[in-house]
């Protein structure tokens, strides 16, 4: 899933300054399984918006709601009234979702509550891991699950470095060395013998932006 | 699992008492809402109170992991912390039919209650010159204060239900004259002809049956019962003569039952507190004669033994050759008891074994149109809850017949399954509160209440040991699955499903931590809704803005450390008590400060696990979240303190 951290309360209070009128869109997808931009996070954001907006001769007038996808722009139907009667729109959701709602309501200013920051997944012990770059090109199948291009702070497709020390990366002495993690998989695995071919550069064509795939539909 | 499964406290009791309901009211220490729910369907709850036979205990589940919840106390704390208040709801009549209920007891009585408040006029007929039945003809004082009872019934007459004392069906009236003067007639004369030993020598003065001695005793009239008085039977009814000869000075008491302790149908407590008072018990032992010139003097009895049959069945049998004497001043005589219907000539058509009046269904319904019966007179001798349900079911036959409704389908409801047993350990134990007696010396010289009721301290302590059952987490379609309630109960309840979460209703123990930490809102805790904790901090804001204006302050405490009494520190305006400070969730923090607040307060417990599990763990994260909130808004987050106590 996607994972995404709200912005400081500041960077928040600067992009909304000027307006009073404020409706704060939640999402029901990724933002809220990583407990940033659900629809508790949409009430606090608006508690702390208020508190701090005490003191404005004008005082804000905030809404919120939370959709259940806010990249799908059926679903936003719904917050049409809401739209039309607020000045400005915050929304909680991972920058495909700001932009969907930006695309929908061309009309009002539509700002990011929010910072995207990567393709992850749950610990279970509190904090969101990054596990995908989106290279468009995956290599998982070479490399016993484990993916070096995002979890290797060097992106190495041939690993360890010499900076791999006690299982840990050089780059950030709490991040595991991601082809040691490879190398254990792959024993597991009775691989080990395939760690010996060595991989080819990745085909980054594959990686164009903006990226599109086409379904069929 | 249904998610609408009853707490098995409640499905046990025959009257379906919302059990739960009313601990948690005590538990928050608001009596007044504890005796209303009580009341809903019960008008004998001081009664109750002290003689039910407690079912709902038996099921309670907190018996699995110390010992049930005194469940019946607490109805006697509610109960007789409110005797002062007459908040009666006296209705109607909405209808002109006129019913009649023959018997004055807790099964009639209850009828006329419920049939009064359908709005229906209501006559009750008793052969006995005071209202109550067993209830005060029957129990001592010791046990049953008569004025308590009296309470009770002064409640259901306040209603707007009239009495007519001395007037015995049979001898003054009769089914066939109340049919033509009343629509329905539920007849509940209970179950008061004592049954006799098939021995000789019954007929000698000094032998009595415990009915008639109990009976003599409540009116203040002393049978002589010499130096040695011997009981002869095993239910409760032989356990109260015992004691009651006890109070009245009889120096030599022995109760003599053909079975043991095992089989009896008075409780083991009862027996010990019998003992305690100096009443002997011999077990295994039956009359054969009453002998006496003129007056009892002794008793032929044999020893008894249990043999197994063919079908395996045990068979008690005399042992051979085991026969010895009792010596006796007086004989009381508590080995059963019919129905006495045998001089009621028109319901001959519809009496049934032993006196017993037969019914089609547990409605109560005759063969003789109109006309209902219920309680001992149609079971035999039960409960007083048994008699109060019949009074029950039988007021909304009556209804339905009269209004020409069909029968009410009988619903058994789903019952929640015991707990698990991975969550038992989990569960902190706390031991039950012991109710204060009258010391033994002191009761036995007079017929004061034995026991002497919770303090407030003490029914609140037993209140809180109530687990709830049933009145935990709800997930609604709001859920996102993030499954963050699986990863943060502390009783590993929730579980990832194909699709969504799931939370077994029946394991639950409401603490309220997920629904906390939902990031979607989509849980909520029946015992503490969302609903009801923003109407009470809306509420408490208000009050802290009218008292102190830009200076007010807003408090939250646990209910499970801090609570007393209406009137003390606690109940005040601001003040929020919430079960287990750790459910609070970041918002009820901030939103004071929304409104304008100066200053939130939060005084929790210093131990961690003080009902639920890692509660300072789950209060130090929120109130460390909230604080970072109110320094990014421009606040001090200083204005939200934490104080330990």
């Amino acid at each position: 899933m996607v994972i995404a951290e709200i912005k400081s309360l500041a960077d928040i209070n600067e992009m909304i300054k000027s307006f009073r009128k404020i409706f704060i869109v939640g999402c029901g997808e990724c933002v809220s399984v990583c407990l940033t931009g659900g629809q508790k996070q949409v009430e606090l954001l608006s508690s702390a918006l208020r508190i701090s907006g005490r003191n404005d001769k004008e005082k804000r007038i905030l809404k919120g709601k939370t959709i259940s996808r806010q990249c799908e722009p059926k679903f936003l139907e719904q917050i049409n009234k809401d739209i039309e009667e607020s000045d400005a729109v915050l929304s909680m959701a991972c920058g495909a979702g700001v932009q969907t709602l930006s695309e929908k309501f061309r009309k009002i200013p539509v700002f990011p509550a929010m910072d995207t920051k990567f393709i992850g997944v749950s610990d279970e012990a509190g904090n969101f891991i990054e596990m995908c770059s989106a290279c468009g090109d995956c290599i998982l199948s070479l490399t016993g699950g484990i993916c070096p291009v995002t979890r290797c702070p060097k992106g190495l497709l041939n690993g360890p470095c010499g900076g791999s020390k006690n299982g840990k990366c050089e780059a950030n002495p709490e991040t595991p060395c991601a082809w040691l993690l490879i190398y254990e998989k792959m024993k597991e695995l009775n691989k080990l013998e395939e760690l010996k071919n060595i991989n080819n550069p990745k085909d980054w064509s594959k990686n164009m932006r903006p990226g599109k795939v086409n379904a069929g539909i | 699992m249904s998610i609408t499964a009853m707490p098995p406290c409640q499905a046990a009791c025959p009257i379906r008492t919302d059990v739960r309901g009313y601990v948690y009211a005590i538990s928050k220490g608001d009596v007044s809402e504890a005796i209303r729910i009580i009341r809903e369907v019960n008008p004998f709850p001081s009664v109750c109170g002290r003689i039910c036979t407690r079912a709902c205990e038996s099921a309670c589940r907190r018996g699995q992991i110390d010992e049930p919840i005194a469940i019946a106390s607490l109805k006697r704390f509610a109960s007789d912390e409110t005797m002062e208040q007459k908040d009666i709801f006296k209705t109607g009549p909405y209808y002109t039919e006129k019913i009649a209920i023959v018997g004055g007891g807790p099964s009639g009585l209850t009828a006329a209650h419920d049939l009064a408040l359908l709005g229906y006029n209501v006559v009750v007929y008793e052969a006995h010159d005071e209202l109550g039945g067993m209830m005060t003809r029957g129990v001592p004082e010791y046990r049953l204060p008569k004025n308590v009872v009296m309470n009770d019934i002064e409640r259901i007459l306040s209603l707007g239900v009239e009495a007519r004392t001395n007037t015995a069906l049979g001898k003054d009236i009769t089914v066939d004259e109340l049919m033509k003067e009343y629509q329905a007639v539920f007849i509940a004369l209970g179950s008061e002809k004592s049954l006799f030993p098939k021995c000789r020598g019954i007929e000698l003065p000094g032998v009595i049956t415990a009915v008639e001695f109990l009976k003599q005793v409540s009116r203040g009239q002393r049978p002589y019962l010499g130096q040695k008085v011997v009981i002869i039977g095993g239910g409760h009814t032989a356990i109260d003569a015992a004691r009651t000869c006890i109070r009245l000075g009889s120096p030599d008491v022995t109760v003599l039952y053909r079975r043991t302790i095992n089989e009896m149908p008075a409780g083991r407590i009862e027996v010990e507190e019998a003992e305690s008072e100096g009443v002997k018990f011999r077990y295994l032992s039956a009359p054969l004669e009453f002998i006496g010139r003129g007056r009892i003097e002794k008793i032929r009895c044999t020893e008894m033994r249990f043999v197994a049959d063919e079908s395996r069945r045990r068979r008690l049998v005399p042992v051979e050759d085991s026969e010895f004497e009792v010596m006796a001043d007086a004989v009381i005589l508590a080995i059963g008891y019919n129905p006495r219907t045998d001089d009621i000539k028109d319901i001959e058509k519809i009496s049934g074994k032993r006196g017993t009046i037969v019914v089609k269904d547990d409605t109560g319904t005759t063969n003789l149109k109109g006309v209902f019966a219920g309680g001992d007179v149609v079971s035999g001798p039960m409960s007083v809850i048994d008699a109060i349900a019949s009074g029950k079911r039988a007021a909304i036959a009556i209804h339905r017949y009269l209004r020409s409704l069909p029968p009410k389908e009988n619903e058994e409801p789903t019952v929640l399954k015991p707990l698990d047993e991975k969550i038992i350990p989990l569960i902190e134990k706390r031991p039950q509160q012991k109710m204060a007696q009258l010391p033994v010396e002191e009761r036995i010289k007079n017929f004061d209440e034995v026991n002497l009721g919770f303090t407030w301290e003490q029914a609140i302590s037993e209140a809180q040991r109530c687990l709830n059952c049933g009145a935990g987490a709800e997930i609604s379609d709001e859920c996102v699955s993030c499954l963050n309630c699986v990863r943060v109960c502390p009783y590993n309840v929730p579980v990832a499903s194909e699709y969504k979460p799931k939370i077994d209703i029946s394991q639950c123990q409401a603490c309220g931590i997920c629904a906390s930490e939902c990031p979607a809102l989509a849980i909520d805790i029946k015992l503490d809704t969302k609903e009801q904790s923003i109407i009470k901090l809306q509420n408490a804001i208000n009050s802290a803005k009218n008292i102190s204006g830009n200076n007010s302050e807003i408090e939250f405490y646990c209910q499970y450390k801090k609570i007393g009494k209406p009137g003390t520190e606690t109940s005040k305006e601001t003040s929020i008590g919430k079960p287990c400070i750790a459910r609070i969730d970041i918002s009820q923090f901030i939103k004071p400060f929304e409104e304008g607040c100066k200053k939130v307060k939060i005084l929790a417990c210093k131990d961690n696990d003080c009902h639920f599990k890692e509660c300072n763990k789950w209060l130090n994260k929120h109130v460390n979240e909230a604080k970072r909130i109110l320094k990014e808004s421009g606040l001090d987050p200083e204005q939200l303190t934490v104080v330990y106590e």
